[in-house]
């Protein structure tokens, strides 16, 4: 009996994580270049119950749930045109590589400036890299043609934060173009994460009416049972 | 457990950051040489999820927002006729001084002639370096040539030299369409060869008023989802807090 309170409460708690993601995904909808989060749930694994006195097996129990992978579909988010000349955005796969404080970093999020000794930049300071892993140079009027740019497939791209990327760049992999005066837009799709959003509320809820409902079964077990 | 309450929060405090520079934007769709502001967005370090997480499922803190400086994107150019009226063409800057003696640069060029026959934008910042019209002579008369050339009935008075920096995003705002050099834009230098002036004409503002308002729009709803995500958490702690009768 103790066991089903433990079992939906597990359900609560991968349901909690599963909103802690919606919520990232919700506050990035107007990150560029965000890429959202698949959530999939696993059971622990099954126990076989047997009855105590006959020794016939009476079905698997499940010991709970738990959020066991977490995907980042990387699927291309529509280009929007802003026409701003240090805006880029990549076409079809891959991502910009960069460099920063930590080495060589991805990302997809193309907003650009220009840092005091004339190399191409993030918004937070990373050097963009061209085709040849050198930092871009960006001329005296401040232009940066879209061929400077380098863009990079990735195997097994991991969110690392800050919009960056950490992954193993596929060597002759087939990437996508850079298209200049347009950003990638967020990925977060609103209707389907505010509805996801919605059935994991419901979801979370129905285990605390379990717990509630376990709850009140065994308050009648150990006051009632006991009063006859 | 109260991860992503604050992870929600974050997204709500970027969209208002975002809202804050598209109403300046919007505010300043006809000041002259007025250029739009970039607001970068970007996801926030991503750590490893509560207990009903397996090892290796990573939720993000949420978003933040933070100005990267200005869009240089050329304004388009408004024909007045009026003879002190400049507009820039191409990356570059007037430079003006300041009350306080630093030298700041615009792109502002409706100039005048103040009380002592200096050339001044029009609060009265001189150009610099100074030039002075003698005293008499009537405005009809200047002409400014395109490499910024002050000539009166032909004879060269001064000249406006045009500045430009490495880095136009990190110049520090000072105010009335005026910006200050620092160690992330680097110095002021001459500004390229294809840089002009144009006489008798006003660079307009660069905002499209049509896409801050579809910004402005986005931004809102933006904010609404977030702050939907913060009320489904409360809600969430107050189903959990529901458990015990």
């Amino acid at each position: 009996m103790q066991r089903g309170l433990y079992i939906a409460a597990s359900g609560m708690m991968a349901e909690q994580v599963r909103q802690d993601l919606i919520a990232h995904d919700l506050a990035n909808a107007s990150t560029a270049g965000y890429k959202a989060d698949r959530a999939t749930t696993r059971s622990f694994g099954d126990l076989l119950l047997q009855d105590t006195s006959s020794g016939a097996a009476v079905g698997p129990l499940g010991l709970g749930a738990q959020i066991a992978t977490q995907t980042t579909d990387l699927t291309p988010g529509p280009l929007r045109t802003t026409g701003e000349p240090l805006d880029f955005a990549v076409e079809g796969d891959g991502f910009f590589a960069v460099r920063g404080p930590n080495g060589t970093r991805y990302t997809r999020d193309g907003q650009f400036r220009v840092s005091a000794d004339g190399t191409l930049v993030t918004a937070r300071g990373d050097e963009v890299l061209g085709p040849n892993g050198q930092p871009v140079r960006v001329g005296a009027a401040g232009n940066v043609a879209a061929g400077q740019i380098g863009v990079v497939a990735l195997d097994a791209a991991r969110r690392e934060g800050d919009s960056l990327y950490t992954g193993t760049p596929r060597a002759g992999g087939a990437a996508g173009t850079v298209r200049q005066g347009a950003l990638e837009g967020s990925a977060v799709d609103a209707i389907t994460t505010m509805v996801a959003m919605l059935g994991s509320l419901r979801a979370f809820e129905a285990g605390q009416r379990v717990i509630t409902t376990i709850d009140s079964t065994l308050a009648k077990s150990t006051n009632q049972v006991g009063g006859i | 457990m109260l991860e992503g309450l604050r992870a929600a929060a974050t997204g709500m405090t970027a969209q208002q950051k975002r809202m804050d520079a598209l109403s300046n934007d919007i505010a300043n769709v006809n000041t002259t040489g007025y250029k739009h502001e970039r607001t970068s967005f970007r996801d926030l370090v991503a750590s490893q999820a509560g207990p009903g997480g397996a090892a290796g499922v990573r939720a993000g803190a949420g978003a933040a927002a933070e100005s990267i400086g200005r869009g240089w994107a050329q304004g388009a150019l408004q024909t007045t006729g009026r003879p002190l009226d400049v507009a820039i063409q191409g990356a570059g800057f007037l430079q003006v001084r300041l009350p306080d003696g630093r030298t700041a640069l615009t792109r502002d060029g409706a100039l005048q002639i103040d009380a002592r026959g200096r050339v001044a934008t029009s609060d009265g910042a001189l150009v610099q370096p100074p030039v002075t019209v003698p005293q008499g002579m009537s405005s009809d008369e200047l002409t400014i040539a395109s490499d910024g050339t002050l000539l009166a009935q032909g004879r060269p008075l001064g000249r406006l030299p045009l500045a430009a920096v490495a880095s136009p995003h990190a110049l520090d705002d000072a105010g009335n369409g005026r910006y200050l050099t620092n160690a992330g834009s680097g110095a002021a230098r001459a500004a390229g060869r294809d840089t002009t002036i144009a006489q008798g004409a006003l660079e307009m503002s660069n905002v499209d008023l049509g896409d801050a308002m579809v910004d402005l729009m986005a931004a809102q709803r933006g904010f609404q989802m977030a702050s939907q995500a913060v009320r489904t958490q409360d809600q969430m702690l107050s189903i959990a807090n529901g458990i015990k009768q």
